[in-house]
């Protein structure tokens, strides 16, 4: 143990004497007096005071280390630089999260400086072990400006690293880790901007390092590490080579020499999802379905692997063509990565991301919920039974329509909504604005300007939702009116509705209007590209004063059920007749190869049966 | 959205680059784009992906911003209806402090509730009040100094009205589309047969077309051979 610690210390380019190196290398923790000796020689001077006082700080933290942690970490750190691949994911997956509940469910983990001498002073090692080390202030305590600062600043170390070396580097992480490295990095710069616009709770010192804070946390700071994580990767050229059917071979032709090694292709997919979500927190629906261009949802995709990166990638895409009024899309997403994490739930309720994928599980049943009272839509049952179970109440409210629909869509969509941010920071580095706004008495700060919404993007966001769906409040009334007909008189459904003649004709014109949605194409290439269809079964036409309707309605749907049993009885019948027969003279055998032939049978069959039913 | 919307076919080599590449976040192409919004409002072209592109710009650029290219962009995208277009734009118009290098008042604040409304009545497809309230003696400042820019703006938002009429009649009234297209006797009979359309004793037929024609229909389930492969394959390995 002390052998590798001598040299770490010391290529510390600092002036401490040869006795303190070698006190620090074996005596930890126990030298009390001989500091005390080195305190009182007069002629140090305050530097190295200082140098001295945080090296023996240094030390006692390093005493407290549980000796299992300090193993944990060797262990670790041999696994990186072996890029054992399995023995990274267990120390990743298991032991940091093990070791965090035993010994550091409520303080931080010991400061990379501190663990340093274990690890030979490694440097990407210790810029990975920050990585993880600020996730753990993020996920369990409370981050101060030293802690948002710094791990941004240990983000750019990683990034630049990975980005600016001489030729692409030669470390593998496992491909949940690089996810969370992408992922912990947009969650960190969303946190970093809800929390500096809240002008009101800051303090001076706050203040102050927020007015010289820079490029900390900008918007181009963030797009910028991942654009060029995705030029870097080439992951765009990868994944259109991959679908043209390109040989390993030629593949590796097209991405160069980054794009070839894992690390740099799992980075360039996970920060195409990156920018996907950056761009809607950012309010722009668009562009971050254009960013998706390239990439094909289906389940057979390679990054199914990785359950976070799939449901966060169907989530904000689902989320995206809300916003873009296309509510078959958002529904089809939806249920498609619905029944996805169902099916997946044996293998994910060990993940120790399970919560986080069931709380956004819950938030898209809650997105479903409104799409499916914006466009009704008979898609799937299963999913639309679920999302009753949760949301009925508000279901009901926001399907009927008329006052009580607004406070139900609004409850919902803020709460399965991302955390939408401003790509701006209030003026930090003007003081006179910055006091301008901490002396108004509103906690809005533009209230004056834009009214209150526009204080919280979120809100902003909700208020166009709201506008669109009051737009249709009066849908299901004519609807429930129209299915009972088949043709009649405008002013009679006008009485009907104690409305005026002709602002009913308007809102039938808003009922034909929602009932098209331009939707997705299979084949269609993008996520954005898409024709206009009819979305509903409903369907009306004003001959002058006349409405005429037309209810479309689907036949039964055998097909499913027998093909899938017929399937079954095939499999069933191969089985049986793949076993071996029960020789004659062992007649007390043939009932246990009977029972362990249905035994097999059932096996086989029961998974089958089951997602039968959830599908039927 | 339709193809065209993605890529209108009056998008030049030049804006398609700056849509579609990383270009589009330096803020030195922000005249590029600026100068081809101007040229969409005196040639009636639209796209919006690429008005798009400069909220994005004075998103991440509040110094470059400028209030009156906003409020074309916003009048641009009114009378895409019902496409979300003016939403989206919307969307991008971030919380700003007030901008002390302007050397005029920002007109935006005064004017967005407005367009807002207008929006708003056209998705609700409230024509008659749209006219009425895009005439008011309110809104002249809009009229004067913004929309009597945008060549064809009063038409093209006839064609929103046009849009929904034709996806929810067959016959209508002669009144009741002049008052959805403030169009009075002798304008609407040009307008309408300049559309091709047949006017009847004051009732004008609209032409089939997908939206206007109905029909009760059973959907029947359509089997794939794709779904029976495996069936198939099993009997013919037998």
């Amino acid at each position: 143990m002390a052998q590798p610690r001598v040299a770490l210390w010391a290529t510390e380019a600092d002036d401490m004497d040869e006795d303190l190196q070698d006190m620090s290398l074996g005596n930890y923790g126990q030298n009390g007096q001989y500091d005390d000796t080195l305190f009182q020689q007069p002629q140090i001077d305050e530097a190295t005071l200082m140098a001295m006082q945080q090296h023996m700080a240094q030390q006692a933290a390093f005493a407290q280390i549980p000796d299992v942690v300090k193993g944990f970490i060797v262990h670790f750190h041999q696994a990186v630089l072996e890029n054992n691949l399995p023995e990274i994911t267990v120390a990743y997956e298991s032991g940091w999260n093990k070791y965090t509940e035993k010994f550091y469910a409520r303080t931080e983990w010991p400061e990379a400086e501190v663990i340093a001498p274990l690890v030979n002073d490694d440097p990407i090692f210790l810029i990975l072990y920050r990585e993880l080390y600020y996730r753990h202030v993020y996920s369990r305590l409370q981050p101060n400006i030293d802690d948002r600062f710094h791990s941004y600043e240990n983000s750019c170390e990683l990034f630049n690293y990975l980005l600016n070396s001489e030729g692409p580097v030669q470390l593998e992480l496992p491909e949940q880790w690089l996810w969370d490295i992408i992922d912990e990095f947009i969650y960190q710069f969303q946190v970093f901007c809800t929390w500096r616009s809240k002008v009101k709770s800051k303090t001076d010192d706050e203040l102050t390092m927020l007015a010289d804070g820079g490029p900390v946390w900008s918007s181009y700071s963030v797009l910028n590490v991942l654009y060029s994580l995705i030029q870097k990767s080439k992951i765009n050229e990868y994944i259109n080579a991959h679908q043209a059917g390109k040989t390993p071979e030629e593949i590796a032709e097209v991405v160069g020499e980054f794009g070839v090694r894992p690390l740099y292709r799992h980075l360039g997919y996970f920060s195409i999802i990156g920018l996907l979500r950056v761009h809607v927190l950012l309010g722009d629906f668009t562009l971050a379905l254009k960013v998706m261009e390239n990439v094909e949802l289906n389940q057979k995709s390679p990054y199914t692997r990785v359950t976070a990166c799939t449901v966060a990638t169907y989530y904000y895409v689902g989320f995206c063509y809300i916003m873009l009024r296309r509510y078959p899309d958002a529904i089809r997403t939806f249920v498609s990565i619905l029944n996805w994490i169902m099916r997946m739930r044996q293998y994910h309720t060990r993940s120790y991301q399970y919560d986080q994928i069931s709380k956004t599980a819950d938030r898209m049943y809650a997105l479903f919920a409104i799409c499916n009272a914006l466009s009704p839509s008979r898609l799937d049952d299963n999913i639309a039974n679920i999302s009753k179970e949760r949301y009925g109440e508000q279901f009901m409210k926001m399907a009927r329509g008329g006052e009580d629909a607004a406070p139900a869509f609004k409850e919902l969509f803020l709460y399965a909504c991302p955390k939408f941010i401003n790509a701006n920071a209030p003026p930090y580095d003007d003081s006179a604005a910055i006091h301008a706004l901490l002396d108004q008495p509103s906690p809005d700060p533009s209230s004056t300007e834009f009214g209150e919404s526009f204080a919280d993007p979120a809100h902003r966001h909700l208020s166009l939702l709201l506008s669109e769906a009051l737009a249709q409040t009066s849908v299901p009334t004519l609807r429930s009116f129209l299915k009972l007909y088949t043709s009649l008189g405008a002013k009679k459904l006008a009485n009907f509705l104690d409305a005026d003649e002709e602002e009913m004709v308007q809102q039938l014109m808003v009922m034909k209007q929602a009932s098209r949605s331009v939707t997705h194409v299979p084949g269609g290439k993008g996520l954005l590209d898409g024709q206009t269809a009819t979305t509903s079964d409903l369907n009306f036409v004003i001959n002058e004063n006349m409405v005429h309707i037309a209810e479309s309605t689907v036949g039964r749907r055998y097909a499913g059920w027998f093909i899938k049993n017929t399937e079954r009885t095939q499999r069933l019948y191969d089985d049986l007749k793949n076993q071996p027969l029960a020789v004659a003279s062992k007649t007390e055998n043939t009932p246990t190869a009977a029972v362990s032939v249905e035994s097999k049978v059932a096996r086989s069959a029961t998974p089958k049966v089951a997602w039968g039913a959830v599908k039927a | 959205m339709a193809a065209s919307w993605v890529s209108p076919p009056t998008r030049t080599e030049l804006i398609e680059d700056l849509v579609s590449g990383v270009d589009r976040y330096n803020p030195s192409n922000l005249s590029i784009l600026e100068d081809y919004l101007y040229h969409q409002i005196r040639s009636q072209e639209y796209d919006c992906l690429a008005n798009l592109a400069i909220l994005k710009l004075y998103q991440f650029n509040p110094d470059l911003y400028n209030p009156d290219i906003v409020i074309n962009i916003l009048t641009k995208a009114l009378t895409a209806s019902p496409l979300p277009d003016f939403n989206l734009c919307i969307s991008l118009l971030d919380e700003r402090p007030i901008n002390a290098t302007l050397d005029e008042p920002d007109p935006l604040p005064s004017l967005l509730p407005t367009l807002k409304r207008l929006n708003d009545l056209l998705y609700k497809c409230r024509f008659p009040a749209f006219w009425e309230y895009y005439q008011s003696d309110e809104l002249e400042n809009l009229r004067d100094n913004y929309t009597v820019e945008c060549v064809g703006f009063e038409d093209a938002v006839r064609e929103v009205a046009i849009r929904a009429v034709k996806a929810t009649f067959t016959r209508i009234s002669a009144d009741r589309l002049a008052s959805y297209l403030d169009l009075n006797g002798s304008e609407l009979t040009e307008f309408v047969e300049k559309k091709g359309w047949k006017m009847e004793e004051n009732v004008i037929v609209i032409p089939p077309n997908p939206d206007n024609q109905i029909e009760a229909t059973v959907v029947q389930e359509n089997i794939k051979l794709a779904q029976l492969t495996k069936v198939i394959a099993h009997s013919a390995g037998n």
